[in-house]
C-alpha cells in the first residue's frame, strides 16, 4: 500500500486551462496546463511517475501519466488518440478548460536508488511515463552512477520528445542508445527492435536499476535481455497502465492478481509484476 | 438487553418512518418472495421474512446514479462542476446478519484502504440500523461457514432476536438506546443474553437440517484458492458454465466495482454517472486500445472467486469476502454459484485426496 | 415499493423484471424472484434494461421533413401528414414495416391500419427471417403455430436437442434452463456447424460441416424409421402421412447424407436411437437471422413426430424466438404470409414485406410506414430515397430517420400498457410504470389516430379495449382479459373456452386434428468448396451484438461490451481454425482478404478452437463490421445459421 496522497484532489476534478497544445508524433499530443486557481496549483504535489485522472468536458474521464518533473517543468500531459475520450482531448485548443484529480500513484522509488546507476529503456509512447524520471534524474546528475536511455520506436517520425531527445544526446554523461525498428533514409543510427540495443550498451549489472516501458512484445524482449545481463528482476521496474474510472482503489478497473495499478502502482518491480499472475 | 412485543415492531418502523426514510423486507404480490425495498408505509415490513432476493446494497451503492454534473461553455470557456447531495436519512430495518457483515465490508473498502469514497460515505451517512437474527436458516444459506451468522454481532444500532411472541432488542450504538427508551422497552432481566444465546444455537445447530449448503468446506477451499492449488480444468469446467450474465456481482452484498461514464443531459449540462459493473464482463479491464488483459472467461471466473475466497482479499474486509447469503447460487444461469463452486473445488480435494 | 414487476423487452424467453421507478424515471432492474420460467435470472442485456430506458437518445417531438431538415410539428401536422402522405397510394404502392418488439396492441392497431385503411396486404414484420418457417411447419404439421412445448417444462425432458444457434447466447436464460435439465441428468445433445457455449455445455456435440444440419436431421430420420425407432402405436392414433415420409426418406442415400453433414454414421445412429429410447425430448432451436430453413425445421418436426414425441409431457420442437413479441406479431397478423391466427394468408389476402417490395425492379412501392426499424431495408438506400413518403414510428433515435418525411415518437414499453407473447406462448402483460414525455403517445393510439384522419373511426380508447378486439380476432386469445392476465405471469394460449387458463403445451390427445408429417421439399444441396475458394465460411451472431445494435448502442454496459471485442479487433475478425491460419502463414489480428465469388472484405484472423479446419466464422455485424461484403449481390448468408458460402482467404 502507497497510502494516499496528501492534498490529492480526489472527488471533484479541479478546472484548468490549456495553455499550449503541442504535436508530438502522429496521434499524440502534448497538452500544457494550469490551474484556474492558483492556489490549486499550489497545492499540486506531484511525485515523478504519478498520474492524474482528466476530464474532458463532455466526453469522459481517463487516466494519464505525468510526463513532467516537478521540479521545474511546466505541468503537461502527453496522449495518443485512441478512445472517444482521447479523441475529445485532440479537438482541444489553447484556452479550453479540462479537469483534473490527482495525482494519484505511489511514483517512482528515488530515495532507494540514490547512488545507483540508472538505465531507462523505452519503446515507442512508452518513453512518455519515465520522462519526468530522466529529468529527474539528470538534474539530480551527481547523485547517479552511470545513466543510459535505450530508446526506440518503429520510425524516426514516431520517436516521442524530439527536441529533448537532441539536448539529452548533448548532455555530458547521458550514454543514449537510439533505434528504430526499419531502415529510412536519412537515419543514420542503430536499426532494430529495441532490446538489441541492451548489449550493445553493455549495461553496468551491479548497483543498477532499469526502468523500463513499453508495448507488450517490446516489453517481454527487454525484460528477458536485461535479466540476460544479470540484472536482478527487483531491480527492474516498469509503470503498468490500465483502464481506470475512479484512480483511488475503488472501482477495481485496473486490478492485475492481487494488486490494483492506481494505488499500488502504478510503479511496479518486475520481481511484483511476475507474481501478478497475468498477462502484462 | 430489552424485550420488546412483536407487535410493537410497527411502531418501531413507523418511529423510524419519521426520521428516516425506510427501507426493508417487503413481499411481492404475485409469489410473496421477499425484495429488500424502499417502504412508505412501516406496516409493509416483513421482519419474519427470508432474506430477500436482492441485497440492500444498493442502499448505499445504488445501481445507477449520477454523482456529478457539470457544465461547460464552449464559447466562454467555462466549467462548472456540481456535487449532488447524496446524503439522506435511511433506516434498514429488518436487516440479516449476512448483510449486515456486506455492509460493513463495503464500509472497510470504501471508507478504509488509501482513499475515502466520498459518494459512498455521503450514502452511509445518517443511517439507522435494525439488524435481525435469523433464528432459523434459510434453504440457501451459508452463513455459519463463512463466519457472519447468523446473529448479527456489530454495525448495528438495534439488532432484534425473536423469541416467541417477543423479540429481544439489543442496543449496538447511543441512537439505538435513544430509541428502545422512547419506545418505552422493558428491561429482558438477567436471564436474557442466555436466552438470546440459547436461540443463536438453536439457530446454528439446525443448519445441518435445514440448509443445503452448509457442508461448504469454505476455509478450504480459501485455503486452495489463496494457495493457487486448483487445476485448470476445475476452471474450465467453470468459466464454460459462465453466462457472462454479472448477475452474481449484482446480488452479491459485498461486490463494489463500478463503471463510470459522462453522459450528456442534452439540457447543456453532462451527468457524470456510477454504476454497478462487474468483472465478469469482457469489457470490464478492457485497455484503451490495447489487448485485454484478462480475457478468457475462466479467468474472469478465477478472479471472482479470488475476491470473494482468498485471503489477500480478506485483509481488505477484514473477514472472508463472501458472506454466505446464497444469493449467486440463486441467480446464476449456469451453476457457478460461491457455493456450488466451493463444491466443485471441494471434490478437487477430495478426489486428490483419494489418489 | 418503488420497484415495480413487469417483463424484459429484449429477447423472446420473456423473463420477468422489477424495474426501479423512482421520481418518474426508470433507476434501475433486478431480476425477478417470481417468474415462472426465468425465476431469478436475467442475461447481460436484460441487467441493462433501465440503460435504454433511461437514455437521453429519444425521439421526443414529432418531426417533419422540411426544406430537406427534419424539424419540430405538432402532433396533428404530423399525423395529418402521415396520414395523407400513405393514403395516397394503395395496394403495392404502399407498405407497413412493424416492429417484433412492439406491443401485441400496437402490432394488431398497425395491421389493422394496413389492411383495412390503407387497403394493403402488404404489412411485413422485420427480423421475421427463420421464424415465419417455423409458423409454417408447426401449422401444417400439428394445427398450433409456436412453440409446442414450454420453457417451463425443460426440466421434465429427458433428452434435449439443440439445433443450429447457441442458444446460451441468443436466449441465455433459455440456454440456462437446458444447462440445468442437463445438471439434474437429461440428456443434452448439440448439433451445430461451429462449436458454441451450448455445445460446450452439451454431454454430446455432432459437430456438423457448414450446411450439414439439414442432411443430418434428414439421417437421424432414416435410421430411426428403417430400424423400426419409431412409435407405431403413436402415430397410428394421432398422425397421418407416415407411409409418404418413410417412402421419401427411402429414396435417400444414408452414405450421403451423412458424409453431406460432415458426421460419422455411428455417432447418428447413436443419437437416434437415443432420441426413441428417450421417455421424453425437446428440440429447440432458435428462430429469427440465425434460424433453421424450412426444410430443416420441417424434418426436425418429422422426425420428433416418429419418435412419438411431440403433444405429450415433456416433449416439443420448441422454436425460441430473438425479440420479445415476435411470437405475438405473428398472432395478430403482422406479416403478408399470415392473418391474424395466425393462418396463411392466400390469394390477394397475401402480401409481400417492404424488403420484398424494395427488391423488385423497378419497385412499385411510393410509400412506407416504418415502426422501430431492424430490417435491412437500407440496402436499398437509393429506392427508399425516391419514395414519396416514409413515416416513421419510434421511441429512440435511429439512423433510419434519414429517410423518413414524417417522424412521430412512441412511448417505450414502460410508458404504456401492452401485452407481449414470449416463445412459449405466454402472453405478458407490462403496465405503465413512468409517464411517456409530454406530447408523446403509445404507438396503437398513432396507428388509431392515422386512421381517423382517414375517416375510420376506431372505438379502442385504450391499450386493453385494443386487447377485447385482439381477443374477438384471434380464436387463440378468445378469452384473454388484461384482468386474467395480471393474476399471475401471463397465460399461455390457446385462452379460450375450453383453456381458461390457457395451455402450457400442444396436446396431441386433445388436439381437434391428427398430427402431419411436412414434407421437407426438395434438397437444395450443400455448398460445396473448390480449389478456388477452399474455406465453407459461415455468419452469425457474436456475444453483444443484438438487433443490428441500435438499441444496444443505447446502452452503457452491453454497448462497451460490444466495443470491447471491436477493440481487439477493429476492422472486424474471421474465425479460423489454428491449423488453417498456420497453413496461412498468419498469426492472431494478422489482416486478411476473405474473397467470395460475390465480393471482398478485409478483417482481422481471429484463431479459435470454434470452427472446424476448412470452415470460418464472420460475426454477423451489418453497419458495423462486413456490409460491403454481405451486402454484395447474391450473397445470401444472413438467412439462416447453417448456410455457408465458399470463400478463398488471403493474407495480408
Amino acid at each position: 500500500m502507497s497510502g494516499a496522497n496528501p492534498g490529492a484532489i480526489v472527488t471533484v476534478p479541479a478546472i484548468a486551462v490549456v495553455d499550449e497544445v503541442r504535436d508530438e508524433i502522429e496521434d499524440v499530443r502534448t497538452f500544457y496546463f494550469s490551474f484556474e486557481d492558483p492556489a490549486v496549483g499550489r497545492d499540486f504535489r506531484v511525485k515523478s511517475g504519478q498520474f492524474i485522472m482528466c476530464t474532458v468536458f463532455g466526453a469522459g474521464e481517463f487516466a494519464v501519466s505525468l510526463p513532467f518533473s516537478p521540479e521545474n517543468d511546466r505541468p503537461h500531459i502527453s496522449v495518443r488518440r485512441v478512445g472517444k475520450v482521447t479523441r475529445a482531448l485532440h479537438e482541444l485548443r489553447a484556452g479550453d478548460k479540462i479537469g483534473v484529480r490527482g495525482p494519484f500513484g505511489n511514483g517512482f522509488p528515488f530515495e532507494s536508488i540514490k547512488g545507483k546507476n540508472v538505465i531507462y529503456v523505452a519503446g515507442g509512447i512508452g518513453l512518455i511515463p519515465l520522462r519526468s524520471s530522466i529529468v529527474h534524474v539528470l538534474q539530480h546528475r551527481p547523485d547517479f552512477g552511470r545513466i543510459i536511455l535505450i530508446y526506440g520506436s518503429k520510425s524516426s517520425r514516431e520517436l516521442m520528445y524530439r527536441d529533448m531527445i537532441e539536448q539529452w544526446k548533448a548532455t555530458e554523461g547521458f550514454e543514449t542508445y537510439f533505434t528504430i525498428d526499419r531502415p529510412e533514409p536519412g537515419w543514420t543510427g542503430p536499426v532494430g527492435f529495441v532490446h538489441t540495443m541492451v548489449r550493445p550498451a553493455d549495461v553496468p549489472v551491479e548497483n543498477t536499476v532499469a526502468f523500463v516501458c513499453g508495448p507488450p512484445l517490446m516489453f517481454n524482449s527487454v525484460i528477458k535481455e536485461l535479466l540476460a545481463a544479470g540484472i536482478k528482476d527487483e531491480a527492474i521496474m516498469s509503470t503498468l497502465e490500465r483502464h481506470m474510472k475512479c484512480g483511488i482503489g475503488k472501482c477495481q478497473h485496473c486490478a492485475i492478481g492481487r494488486t490494483l495499478v492506481c494505488t499500488d502502482g502504478p510503479v511496479y518491480t518486475y520481481k511484483q509484476i511476475k507474481t501478478l499472475g497475468e498477462q502484462i | 438487553m430489552y424485550i420488546m412485543p412483536k407487535s410493537q415492531a410497527r411502531a418501531l418502523a413507523a418511529a423510524l418512518a419519521e426520521e428516516y426514510d425506510l427501507y426493508g423486507p417487503v413481499l411481492r404480490e404475485a409469489s410473496g418472495e421477499p425484495t429488500f425495498d424502499r417502504v412508505e408505509d412501516p406496516a409493509a415490513i416483513r421482519l419474519e421474512a427470508a432474506i430477500p432476493y436482492n441485497p440492500p446494497k444498493s442502499v448505499v451503492f445504488p445501481q445507477a446514479e449520477r454523482v456529478l454534473s457539470y457544465r461547460y461553455d464552449r464559447e466562454a470557456k467555462k466549467a462548472v462542476f456540481v456535487r449532488d447531495d447524496l446524503v439522506r436519512p435511511k433506516a434498514l430495518v429488518g436487516l440479516r446478519a449476512c448483510d449486515l457483515s456486506g455492509l460493513l465490508c463495503l464500509d472497510r473498502f470504501y471508507l478504509g484502504q488509501d482513499y475515502v469514497d466520498e459518494f459512498y460515505r455521503d450514502h452511509r451517512k445518517r443511517m439507522f440500523i435494525v439488524a435481525n437474527t435469523c433464528v432459523r436458516p434459510f434453504p440457501q444459506c451459508f452463513c455459519v461457514c463463512t463466519d457472519s451468522g447468523p446473529a448479527p454481532r456489530e454495525g448495528f444500532d438495534v439488532a432484534l432476536t425473536a423469541a416467541g411472541d417477543d423479540y429481544l432488542v439489543e442496543a449496538g450504538s447511543e441512537k439505538g438506546q435513544a430509541l428502545t427508551r422512547r419506545l418505552g422497552l422493558k428491561d429482558a432481566g438477567p436471564g436474557a443474553a442466555a436466552r438470546r444465546a440459547a436461540i443463536v444455537d438453536a439457530s446454528i445447530a439446525s443448519f445441518d437440517g435445514a440448509a443445503m449448503e452448509n457442508k461448504a468446506w469454505i476455509s478450504r477451499v480459501m485455503n486452495r484458492i489463496t494457495t493457487g492449488f486448483i487445476s485448470n480444468d476445475v476452471w474450465e469446467y467453470i468459466g464454460d458454465q459462465c453466462f457472462e450474465c454479472g448477475a452474481c456481482s449484482f446480488v452479491c452484498p459485498t461486490c463494489s466495482c463500478f463503471n463510470v461514464e459522462d453522459i450528456d443531459s442534452r439540457e447543456g449540462r453532462t451527468d457524470r454517472v456510477r454504476s454497478w459493473d462487474s468483472c465478469s464482463y469482457e469489457g470490464y479491464t478492457r485497455m484503451a486500445g490495447e489487448h485485454n488483459p484478462r480475457r478468457p472467461v475462466e479467468d474472469r471466473r478465477n478472479k471472482r472467486f479470488f475476491c470473494k475466497l482468498s485471503y489477500s482479499q480478506s485483509k481488505k474486509y477484514l473477514r472472508p469476502g463472501c458472506v454466505g447469503c446464497g444469493r449467486c447460487n440463486r441467480v446464476c444461469p449456469g451453476d457457478i454459484g460461491i457455493a456450488n463452486v466451493v463444491t466443485y473445488i471441494r471434490r478437487e480435494i477430495t478426489k486428490a485426496g483419494a489418489k | 415499493m418503488s420497484t415495480r414487476t413487469g417483463i424484459c423487452n429484449f429477447c423472446g424467453t420473456g423473463c420477468g423484471h422489477l424495474l426501479d421507478v423512482a421520481g418518474g424515471a426508470v433507476r434501475g432492474v433486478f431480476a425477478s424472484p417470481d417468474h415462472p420460467v426465468s425465476r431469478g435470472r436475467l442475461c447481460v442485456r436484460g441487467w441493462h434494461i433501465h440503460e435504454l430506458l433511461s437514455t437521453r437518445e429519444r425521439i421526443l417531438a414529432p418531426l417533419m421533413r422540411r426544406n430537406g431538415r427534419l424539424e419540430p410539428v405538432s402532433y396533428e401536422e404530423a399525423i395529418a401528414a402521415a396520414a395523407d402522405g400513405l393514403g395516397r397510394h394503395a395496394g403495392n404502392e404502399v407498405a407497413c414495416l412493424a416492429s417484433p418488439r412492439a406491443s401485441n396492441e400496437d402490432n394488431h392497431n398497425l395491421t389493422k391500419l394496413a389492411r383495412t385503411v390503407l387497403g394493403t396486404p402488404n404489412i411485413g414484420l422485420s427480423s421475421d427471417q427463420g421464424h415465419g418457417d417455423a409458423v409454417d411447419v408447426l401449422l401444417e404439421g400439428a394445427g398450433f403455430p409456436a412453440m409446442l412445448g414450454a420453457l417451463t417444462e425443460i426440466r421434465d425432458a429427458r433428452l434435449i436437442l439443440v439445433v443450429g444457434g447457441d442458444i446460451a447466447r441468443l436466449n441465455p436464460i433459455v440456454g440456462s434452463e437446458i444447462h440445468r435439465a442437463a445438471r439434474a441428468g437429461a440428456e443434452l445433445v448439440t448439433l451445430s456447424s461451429r462449436s458454441t457455449q451450448i455445445a460446450k455445455l452439451s454431454g454430446r456435440h455432432l459437430w456438423t460441416r457448414p450446411g450439414g444440419l439439414r442432411p443430418a436431421l434428414a439421417a437421424l430420420a432414416k435410421i430411426l424409421v428403417e430400424r423400426g425407432w419409431h412409435d407405431a402405436a403413436f402415430l397410428r392414433d394421432r398422425a397421418e402421412g407416415f407411409d409418404d415420409f418413410a417412402r421419401a426418406l427411402a429414396g435417400l442415400d444414408l452414405a450421403d447424407l451423412a458424409a453431406a453433414s460432415g458426421l460419422e454414421p455411428a455417432g447418428l445412429e447413436d443419437l437416434a436411437r437415443r432420441l426413441a429410447q428417450a421417455p421424453s425430448a425437446m428440440a429447440f432451436f432458435t428462430t429469427g437471422l440465425a434460424g433453421l430453413d424450412r426444410a430443416s425445421t420441417a424434418l426436425l418436426f418429422d422426425l420428433f413426430l416418429a419418435a412419438g414425441k411431440i403433444g405429450r409431457d415433456g416433449c416439443g420442437v420448441n422454436p425460441v424466438t430473438g425479440i420479445c413479441n415476435i411470437v405475438g406479431s405473428y398472432d395478430v397478423g403482422a406479416t403478408p404470409r399470415f392473418l391474424a391466427g395466425p393462418r396463411r394468408a392466400e390469394g390477394p389476402a397475401a402480401g409481400r414485406t417492404p424488403r420484398e417490395l424494395l427488391a423488385l425492379e423497378p419497385t412499385p412501392l411510393r410509400a412506407l410506414l416504418v415502426a422501430d426499424r431492424d430490417e435491412e431495408i437500407v440496402r436499398h438506400a437509393a429506392k427508399l430515397q425516391a419514395l414519396d413518403c416514409v413515416v416513421y414510428v419510434g421511441a429512440y433515435e435511429n439512423p433510419f430517420t434519414e429517410f423518413a418525411h414524417v417522424v412521430i415518437p412512441a412511448a417505450t414499453f414502460a410508458e404504456t400498457d401492452g401485452t407481449y407473447t414470449n416463445a412459449e406462448r405466454r402472453i405478458q402483460l407490462n403496465r405503465r410504470k413512468v409517464e411517456p414525455p409530454a406530447g408523446v403517445h403509445p404507438a396503437w393510439r398513432v396507428y388509431a389516430d392515422i386512421a381517423a384522419r382517414r375517416g375510420a373511426a376506431w372505438p379502442a380508447a385504450s391499450a386493453e379495449d385494443v386487447m377485447l378486439e385482439i381477443a374477438a380476432t384471434v380464436p387463440a386469445y378468445a378469452a384473454v382479459t388484461y384482468a386474467g392476465l395480471e393474476k399471475g405471469f401471463g397465460l399461455q394460449w390457446p385462452v379460450d373456452a375450453a383453456h381458461p387458463a390457457g395451455a402450457v403445451r400442444f396436446d396431441a390427445a386433445a388436439a381437434p386434428r391428427r398430427l402431419r408429417f411436412v414434407p421437407a421439399g426438395a434438397d437444395p444441396g450443400v455448398p460445396a468448396v473448390s480449389k478456388d475458394f477452399p474455406f465453407l465460411l459461415m455468419a452469425g451472431k457474436a456475444n453483444y451484438f443484438w438487433h443490428r445494435n441500435n438499441i444496444m448502442k443505447k446502452t452503457r454496459i452491453p454497448r462497451r461490451e460490444y466495443n470491447a471485442l471491436l477493440l481487439l479487433y477493429p476492422q472486424g475478425f474471421v474465425e479460423l481454425a489454428a491449423s488453417d491460419a498456420k497453413a496461412l502463414g498468419v498469426r492472431d489480428r494478422a489482416p486478411v482478404k476473405v474473397v467470395a465469388a460475390g465480393g471482398s472484405m478485409r478483417v482481422a484472423v481471429r484463431i479459435s478452437a470454434d470452427v472446424k479446419p476448412g470452415t470460418a466464422f464472420v460475426p454477423y455485424f451489418i453497419e458495423d463490421m462486413v456490409p460491403g461484403f454481405l451486402n454484395a449481390a447474391g450473397v445470401t448468408i444472413d438467412e439462416d445459421q447453417d448456410s455457408a458460402i465458399p470463400v478463398r482467404i488471403e493474407k495480408g
